[in-house]
């Protein structure tokens, strides 16, 4: 069986040609590593990489940390990997050799200072936008791994729900999630959390909290396969949910699935955005869907956890059939304080597949 | 993503601490002829700005301008919602917020005509959005390469750095403690073991790595359920708690007497490593009596932004000589007895962590 990451490498080397590019350099790390992923197919974990992707599918893979080096030699198959401490340095020697050609970079704000200082010398073009198309409309096997991660979402979540109860540390519930994770072939996660009432107003890795009586616990959970990310939001209460708590999550599932009844093929970001956050200023609640209380409507997903296009009223990105999106009308509530629900889904021709399985529901756990 | 446990706790990092630390890099910046100093944060790159701080970012990216008196400014383009919890999470001073850091930090240095020459640690490999941002703001300020202008004040951990080091330590210990060497079914499962153990005692982050049979391959690879684990193998946890990391790492075997000699020798070696001598001599000294051969071996640090990065290998000649109070990350792989053996464990250079 063809893997994904062959099917990604082919459609590259055939955008570069059509595109006429003949070099790509492309730059990643543990916090953003779509692009790099995109060619090379390293997870990184530790310091930086960067990769030089030619037209005619040779890639090479320069990482800054030994280890890392020799975990890329192992993982990444297809493809050079070449230790340099001095990555910079490396590239720009690799970048000598390569004169002449048309060279473009993405994401161009990532690449170190001494090789975006010789854009001029090396007629290196910001190549991001370039990227960016090929990231958000995805290959069959791209979202068949979206599948795949979509699920472990919904037993991750299933997992989440087990472990929380009174007395518990927000920090070990996520524990138990890693655990999950791991056991589970899923490389890396992406979840923030929030637990309390009113004054909590969004989410955040653990602080140390501990669950209570009557407290909201909100997370996002983003568990990553083969390199895909698929989120899951959803709220949970400690104790049996009051009627302002069961009236505001009522709210935002209408919320999210008029967002989620917008998304078709053709639409824009602002549209199911629109959608979202009128629900919320039908109910005079639209102070609440401003950057004052949230930050985006849902967004992209698939190599990057919180990938292009974000789903805000002034974002104008078309969607296409084949994008994975998540909508969430996450925001603060005035009454009940922060609270999420997302589901995840993929773009078709006349509406969308949705992902998540798991119920649309306020949870509640014993208090 | 970090996701474990992110906190700010003034008995394990006292506000003076960072202060007296702001003022060791503020020294060495006037004996340098620096009118500020620029740093850059992530959470792949935290270190430089976390020493400083307390602050690691869980996502997205910073920029720490340090003046010649008083605290650093810290611009991020994460929203102000961000920044409370920001607050929560450090004692940080001022924070700014926008869409791009550099170009408020560069304006804010541009308004200051005293200000003619800025350091930016790790210059060549700072991104160029961020660079592009605070030179076009700041185009007649001198920007200059201040990497080991840091690297030298930050060095030789303090007493708060040792405690919270130690602390990451003891975590990371306990976990590796957790794996049943005979009985683990694959490298999935007790990875998810040792890293729930490491969460459950407030580990900040933890990465996982094995290298599941030794005889075959000694490199470390991310663990997964689909690798079955042979008689003899290794498993290294790079763990943060607080911002600091560590690693650890063992080597497992079904029959323990493949791996007691050497663990003892390592636990001893790890005592015995002294300031001044080359740890090329040092180690190849303490090898002769336990009769194995030295494979290699690698020193980690953390001098810069990176947590831990090599500072001396028996891939590199020369490295720098250890210093008393320095802060080392020790790895060696073996051959005791025909039996592959790696370990990885921290240490304090003359002194205990």
């Amino acid at each position: 069986m063809t893997s994904v990451v062959t099917h990604r490498r082919a459609r590259l080397a055939e955008a570069m040609r059509q595109a006429g590019l003949d070099v790509l350099v492309l730059a990643g790390n543990a916090w953003q590593n779509d692009y790099l992923r995109y060619a090379t197919d390293f997870a990184i974990l530790e310091g930086q990489g960067l990769a030089v992707a030619r037209h005619d599918g040779e890639i090479v893979l320069y990482v800054d940390s030994f280890l890392e080096a020799e975990r890329a030699a192992v993982e990444c198959a297809g493809i050079e990997v070449v230790h340099a401490a001095d990555l910079p340095g490396a590239l720009d020697d690799a970048l000598n050799r390569l004169r002449n050609r048309r060279i473009g970079g993405a994401p161009y704000r990532l690449l170190p200072r001494r090789i975006a200082a010789r854009a001029k010398d090396l007629s290196l073009s910001d190549e991001t936008a370039f990227l960016d198309a090929l990231l958000m409309a995805k290959l069959p096997a791209e979202l068949d791994a979206m599948r795949r991660a979509a699920r472990l979402a919904d037993d991750g979540y299933a997992v989440f729900l087990k472990a929380a109860r009174p007395g518990r540390a927000d920090y070990e519930l996520v524990a138990e999630i890693e655990a999950f994770c791991r056991g589970n072939g899923v490389d890396d996660n992406f979840q923030i959390i929030g637990v309390g009432g009113p004054e909590v107003r969004g989410m955040a890795p653990p602080s140390g909290k501990r669950l209570k009586a009557g407290d909201l616990v909100t997370t996002e959970l983003t568990p990553c396969v083969d390199g895909y990310y698929c989120q899951i939001c959803r709220t949970l209460v400690v104790g049996t949910p009051t009627a302002e708590q069961h009236a505001a999550h009522a709210l935002y599932r209408d919320a999210m699935e008029a967002g989620i009844a917008t998304v078709r093929d053709g639409v824009t970001a602002a549209d199911i955005a629109r959608a979202e956050n009128d629900v919320f200023r039908r109910h005079g609640l639209g102070d609440y869907v401003t950057s004052e209380y949230t930050r985006v409507r849902g967004h992209g997903m698939g190599l990057f956890a919180d990938s292009k296009p974000h789903l805000l009223e002034n974002v104008t990105t078309r969607i296409d059939a084949g994008m994975a999106l998540i909508v969430h009308p996450n925001t603060f509530h005035p009454v009940v304080g922060y609270m999420v629900l997302g589901d995840a889904l993929i773009v078709t021709n006349d509406g969308c597949e949705v992902l998540t399985r798991m119920p649309r529901e306020l949870f509640s756990v014993p208090a | 993503m970090r996701r474990g446990l992110m906190g700010w706790n003034a008995e394990e990092l006292p506000l003076a601490v960072l202060q007296d630390r702001t003022a060791r890099l503020q020294a060495a910046m006037q004996q340098h002829g620096l009118q500020a100093l620029l740093l850059y944060t992530n959470l792949v790159r935290p270190s430089a700005v976390t020493w400083l701080t307390g602050f690691t970012p869980y996502w997205s990216e910073g920029l720490l301008l340090v003046a010649r008196h008083g605290a650093p400014t810290f611009a991020t383009a994460l929203s102000k919602r961000v920044a409370n919890w920001i607050r929560s999470v450090s004692p940080l001073g001022e924070i700014v917020n926008g869409p791009r850091p550099g170009t408020v930090l560069g304006q804010r240095v541009a308004a200051d005509a005293s200000v003619r020459r800025v350091g930016i640690v790790e210059l060549d490999a700072l991104p160029s959005g961020s660079y592009d941002d605070f030179s076009a703001a700041a185009p007649a300020v001198e920007l200059i390469d201040a990497t080991a202008l840091f690297s030298e004040a930050r060095r030789g951990a303090d007493e708060a750095e040792r405690r919270l080091l130690a602390r990451a330590d003891a975590i990371a210990a306990a976990a590796l403690e957790e794996v049943d060497a005979a009985g683990a079914a694959d490298a999935g499962s007790v990875a998810g073991q040792v890293e729930k153990h490491a969460r459950l005692a407030g580990a900040e982050e933890v990465y996982i790595t094995v290298a599941p049979d030794l005889r075959a391959d000694r490199r470390m690879i991310r663990a997964s359920p689909s690798l079955a684990l042979g008689d003899v193998y290794g498993l290294r946890v790079s763990l943060a708690y607080k911002g600091c990391w560590i690693r650890r790492a063992r080597t497992f075997a079904s029959d323990q007497r493949a791996s007691g000699r050497p663990d003892a020798w390592f636990a001893n070696l790890v005592q015995a490593i002294a300031p001044g001598r080359p740890l090329a001599e040092q180690i190849a000294a303490q090898v002769r009596p336990l009769g194995a051969e030295l494979e290699n071996w690698m020193a980690e640090s953390c001098v810069g932004s990176y947590p831990l990065q090599v500072v001396a290998s028996s891939h590199l000649p020369g490295g720098r000589a250890p210093v008393e109070g320095d802060f080392t990350v020790l790895t060696i792989a073996l051959t005791a007895g025909g039996v592959p053996w790696l370990g990885t464990a921290p240490l304090i250079v003359g002194g205990r962590l």
